[in-house]
């Protein structure tokens, strides 16, 4: 029998009020979409086990309002995240300008974090006023993904989430491997005193 | 979960913790989780009790609460408690005592409590024959820890009180939290936890422990990513993430792996069919008592009479050793040529590998398959019954191997039950004792032999032949009528009659019966017992998709008095169909999760906005919102405190129920009070503070709700500084709340002409106050000693805060008590904080106080002056009005000098506010015109 799963990770979506974290959520988790507009007053989770290269991770994913006025309470919920998901809506260019914004409160609250762009509601080209090109440039400057995603035409979403579930997953390999290997140094070292004593008291026998 | 890990990353390098245990703190009406602890010193020990708001506990959750040197007056004894005796697994109560305190715990039952409990009173005989010696002070190294707990304030550790207290929570599975400083990667992070010395780690971690951000260090001693692992890998009752939340916000889940592990074996096992095929696979069961004879036969006819190797073997021995040492110790010399000669009897067409070998004195059971299936094995575990001599001696009983063959269960029983013909009751007894005693461990619930997809059910079962003949049998024999001969077959009779091996199948008896030859040939038993002969040696199955294609005897083997039986089957295997299985797998997981959010707790809130309009001083102002528990599962909801504060809401606001139950479709009302006293109109007088808060309601297990309150307060008087009064001409009403704000903050900024003025010298509140008494109430009876009207004070407020009034409404108790408010709602004193304890410690000495006095600012200094004139004037009525200095002095004396408000608690008690009484009383008593 299987193992349930191998990790568990938590996950934030955060961005401006409005955006569709709540709806990205949904669609992730539930296969569902609403079309009507709930603002999230509060923080909301739900969880969903995927399989990313093998590994079976439950990602427990965070949903916060995105209202100014309650920017520093959900800042307390950024820790022990271990990927963040900014979200803005590609037809709102004010929601993109204040990426800057949320980016700078992660650094504020997190340490060390995976974090993502996503361009939600990219399902209706006349609407779009953020280009892909201007997004792509600005998240190959701060050196993160891009994903233009709608969750309401299911669009990248599950596309999106494993790809943060993937760079999660990938520096806590990187972390385990470089951990591994001082132990394994360690291991080694005393091994091969083990070696010479065992060699020196075969000696001893044959004599 | 052993705690004494934990416990030693909160000691210093140089002691040790020897034992710890988690317990159970038994107070008057509650009982808390702790975390008990025996730590050694070079010089001794110590009992150490840690509260912790989470099991399993991290170092960051413990909090030292109370150390007990281990000495002569430390003791720790075992409550009996008769009611709870019979209950096995129960906790046990224990009694600590020492250094003048007495605990009660409950330690979970079990080897740990025990081994914690022999540690203690190990460490107690150690002290007692061996007191130190030479050593001054024993227990000075304790003293580091005590003085921690000094500091601390004990209500922390109050469990009624609101865990969201507790900022040092953090998530059981958090990672990349942040380090103390430097590293900026997690592997930095972690090499740094690595390659620091603990010392350094120990220090950083005293230092910050009292802080309100302690975890965020302290919690930088883990490794970020090994706490995930050790969850994830938790076959154990671990929880994953549990209920508490991060810096006690945020939700949690509720379900732990080992929820629901079980739970998707169940699904899996139900969809079985959609992931799976049957594969036919070829297995040889055999039995054979061998009568204690050395294996001098080659087994190859009994094992591999066939063309085709089979794919798995189950080969069963009785008798295997009838020697006293294989009976007393287990201890077999057979045990090895027996092996080996099956190993080497073994189909020589394939290579096959032992999976397992059971042996119970004379029964031994070996399995073997083929190498290339190996590895579709697993869960494989051997098990022995004895239902011998006394019903436990394993000179009887059954030994079996259970497996897991690809997606099929096996279990494969080798028994050997009672002997004597008559004795057929004793064998049906037997075959259930094996039934009821064989249980497989690996699984939880342990697993019996009927709970297996395919049983075998191998063994000399010493069923024999009755009511019949010895020379009829053998006459039978001879014509071949096995079927005439089985009529009077025991085991036969008794399967028919249902009274053992209930749907258990044979094939056709189609063979001379095993038993019993001279052994070394193939003649019926020429001894002086003559047995008739008997079908002892049978094998038996159980199971879908089973078919028996060859049962017999194998005649050719003559060195027991048994003739060895097998059977062979082709057994329909289920085989996993890798990519089916992958998408069920995930399929179940899939409706788990959805299950599991389907299953959060869930709340509507009738509104998340609250207004409060013109809130005034002491008139409190409710709004009621409506929870519903709108989810599918009962859910406890909680106000919580916001990171690093100390109160789930503002001093001016409370909520009831702040915290509460309520079942799936209920609804409970809870209330806002928005309430503005003496603690907080100053702060709100003076902009410091707004009628503006988001609350938190937490649902455990489930996510946060922001509950928004706003109002706006009108400044009144009262709350307002002396200086700040003394700046107004009009009524407070009338001043604009930016100047309000200014004048508080002490910079009077008179921009604008009407502003300019002289300071009053008093507050005119003040003056109207004390004028109006002065004019109606010198001759009052009990005057300060009444209350008044609420209604009138409300007035008199108004009054105060909208005009200068001619004359003050109310009656003088109203007029008084309004005086008294006012000046307990001043946020400086009239004797500014500054002096308090000057004043004290000079109360009794008249010269000093009028000395300390003149020191005080002059708005201030003018007040006092007006004040005790005012009651010297008022003692001088005393006929009339009863009043005494000592009465007077005892109101004012804790009104003029107040400590400050964090520090009150200190000086609340008798002493201080009797001096501060005499302060006040000096100034009544004696002639003093400043």
């Amino acid at each position: 029998m299987a193992r349930e799963y191998d990790h568990l990770f938590k996950l934030l979506i955060i961005g401006d009020s409005g955006v569709g974290k709540s709806s990205l959520l949904l669609r992730f988790a539930d296969n569902t979409f609403s079309g009507t507009y709930i603002t999230t007053i509060g923080v909301d989770f739900k969880i969903r086990t995927i399989e990313v290269e093998g590994t079976k991770v439950k990602l427990q994913i965070w949903d916060t309002a995105g209202q100014e006025r309650f920017r520093t309470i959900t800042s307390t919920y950024y820790r022990g995240t271990h990927g963040v998901i900014v979200v803005y809506d590609v037809t709102s260019a004010d929601s993109f300008v204040n990426v800057k914004r949320w980016l700078h409160e992660i650094d504020q609250n997190c340490d060390v974090v995976n974090r993502i762009l996503v361009g939600n509601k990219n399902d209706c080209p006349e609407r779009k006023v953020v280009e892909t090109g201007d997004a792509q440039r600005f998240a190959d400057q701060m050196g993160i993904k891009l994903f233009e995603t709608s969750a309401k035409e299911n669009i990248n979403v599950e596309e999106m989430f494993n790809e943060i579930t993937r760079q999660v997953l990938h520096q806590k390999k990187e972390t385990q491997a470089k951990l591994a290997a001082q132990t394994n140094e360690t291991i080694k070292l005393d091994k091969h005193k083990g070696h010479k004593r065992r060699r020196c008291g075969a000696v001893g026998c044959k004599m | 979960m052993d705690p004494s890990g934990t416990v030693q990353e909160t000691l210093a390098v140089e002691e040790k913790c020897v034992s710890a245990v988690d317990a159970v703190l038994v107070q008057e009406l509650v009982q808390g989780s702790r975390v008990v602890a025996l730590v050694e010193a070079k010089t001794g020990f110590g009992f150490f009790m840690y509260s912790t708001k989470r099991m399993p506990v991290q170092g960051s959750d413990l909090t030292l609460e109370k150390v007990i040197p281990v000495k002569e007056d430390f003791t720790v004894e075992v409550i009996n408690d008769p009611a709870k005796a019979h209950l096995i697994g129960s906790d046990v109560p224990v009694k600590v005592c020492g250094s003048g305190q007495v605990l009660t715990l409950e330690l979970p039952f079990g080897s740990k409590s025990g081994n914690f409990l022999t540690a203690l009173r190990r460490a107690i005989s150690l002290y007692t024959s061996k007191p130190p010696a030479g050593v001054l002070q024993p227990f000075a190294w304790l003293q580091k820890y005590t003085q921690k707990l000094a500091t601390t304030d004990l209500t922390e550790f109050d469990p009624l009180s609101s865990p969201s207290q507790q900022t040092s929570q953090d998530w059981p599975w958090s990672a990349l939290v942040k380090p103390p400083s430097g590293p900026t990667t997690p592997v930095a992070f972690a090499e740094n936890m690595g390659m620091e010395g603990f010392e350094d780690n120990f220090a950083d971690k005293l230092s910050v422990q009292s802080s309100s951000t302690s975890w965020e260090d302290t919690s930088s001693q883990q490794d970020p990513w090994t706490e995930v692992d050790s969850e994830a890998d938790g076959g154990s009752s671990e929880p994953v993430v549990r209920g508490g939340s991060v810096s006690t916000m945020g939700p949690m889940l509720a379900n732990r792996p080992s929820v629901r592990e079980p739970i998707v074996r169940m699904y899996m096992l139900k969809e079985e069919a959609k992931y799976t095929h049957l594969k036919t696979f070829r297995i040889f069961a055999g039995t054979w008592n061998v009568n204690g004879q050395p294996a001098t036969e080659s087994l190859k006819a009994w094992l591999a009479s066939d063309s085709t190797p089979p794919d798995l073997y189950a080969v069963g021995f009785q008798e295997l050793d009838l020697s006293k040492e294989a009976f007393l110790f287990n201890d077999s010399a057979r045990e090895e040529e027996w092996v080996k000669a099956v190993t080497h009897g073994l189909h020589p067409g394939a290579s096959y590998r032992r999976v397992r070998l059971i042996r119970l004195v004379g029964m031994m059971l070996l399995v073997f398959v083929r190498s290339e299936h190996n590895k579709f094995l697993s869960q494989i575990e051997a098990q022995t019954v004895g239902t011998g001599i006394m019903g436990k001696m394993g000179n009887k009983g059954g030994v079996a191997v259970r497996f897991d063959f690809h997606n099929t269960s096996f279990c494969i029983v080798n028994s050997h039950l009672a002997a004597h013909t008559e004795l057929y009751e004793r064998r049906n007894q037997d075959y259930s004792d094996i039934c009821a005693r064989m249980q497989f461990n690996l699984t939880q619930p342990p697993l019996t032999i009927h709970k297996h997809n395919v049983v075998l059910w191998v063994g000399d079962l010493n069923y024999r032949l009755s009511d019949i003949e010895n020379n009829e049998v053998k006459m039978l024999i001879d014509k071949k009528m096995f079927s005439d001969l089985l009529t009077h077959d025991q085991l036969t009779r008794q399967m028919a009659e249902g009274n053992v091996f209930h749907d258990f199948s044979e094939a056709n008896v189609n063979f001379i019966p095993t038993y019993k030859y001279d052994p070394g040939t193939d003649d019926w038993d020429t001894s002086e017992k003559c047995r008739v002969p008997a079908w002892c040696d049978r094998v038996l199955w159980k199971g879908d998709s089973v078919s028996a294609v060859e049962y017999r005897s194998h005649r050719s083997l003559k060195l027991s008095d048994h003739k060895p039986v097998s059977c062979l089957f082709d057994i329909g295997v289920k085989v996993i169909d890798e990519d089916n299985y992958k998408r069920v797998f995930e399929e179940v997981i899939r409706k788990l999760d959805r299950l599991e959010n389907e299953f959060l707790p869930s709340v509507s809130l009738s509104c998340v906005e609250l207004k409060f309009e013109h809130i005034k001083f002491l008139e409190p102002q409710k709004r009621t919102i409506i929870i519903t528990n709108t989810g599918q599962v009962p859910c406890q909801f909680e106000f919580i405190c916001k990171l690093d504060e100390k109160e789930y809401c503002k001093p001016w606001l409370s909520v009831e129920p702040y915290l509460g139950f309520i079942m799936p479709g209920d609804s409970y009302p809870i209330e806002f009070e928005v309430y503005v006293d003496k603690n907080t109109a100053g702060r709100l007088n003076s902009g410091e503070d707004r009628l503006e808060d988001i609350l938190v309601l937490h649902l455990d297990g489930g996510k946060d709700y922001f509950v928004t309150v706003q109002g706006d307060y009108i400044p009144s008087c009262f709350g307002s500084s002396v200086e700040a009064l003394c700046n107004m001409r009009g009524p407070i009403r009338e001043v604009p709340v930016a100047r309000l704000v200014d004048l508080e903050a002490g910079s009077p900024s008179k921009t604008s002409p009407e502003d300019s003025f002289d300071p009053l010298p008093i507050p005119k509140e003040i003056w109207l106050l004390v004028d109006h008494l002065y004019k109606h109430a010198l001759r009052q009876e009990d005057l300060f000693q009444q209350p008044g009207l609420h209604s009138e004070i409300e007035e008199i407020r108004d009054c105060l805060d909208t005009g200068i009034p001619d004359t003050i409404p109310g009656r003088p108790h109203s007029v008084a008590e309004c005086l008294l408010m006012f000046l307990e709602s001043l946020p400086e004193p009239v004797i500014p904080h500054q002096y308090y304890q000057s004043c004290l410690d000079s109360c009794s000495n008249f010269e000093l106080c009028k000395q300390l006095m003149s020191q005080v600012p002059e708005h201030h200094k003018n007040v006092f002056k007006y004040l005790t004139a005012f009651l010297r004037e008022l003692l001088s009525y005393t006929d009339d009005n009863k009043l005494d200095p000592k009465t007077l002095a005892m109101i004012f004396g804790v009104l003029l000098l107040r400590p400050k408000r964090d520090e009150n608690r200190r000086h609340n008690n008798q002493q201080t506010t009797r001096r501060r009484a005499t302060f006040v009383y000096q100034f009544l008593v004696n002639p003093y015109d400043g």
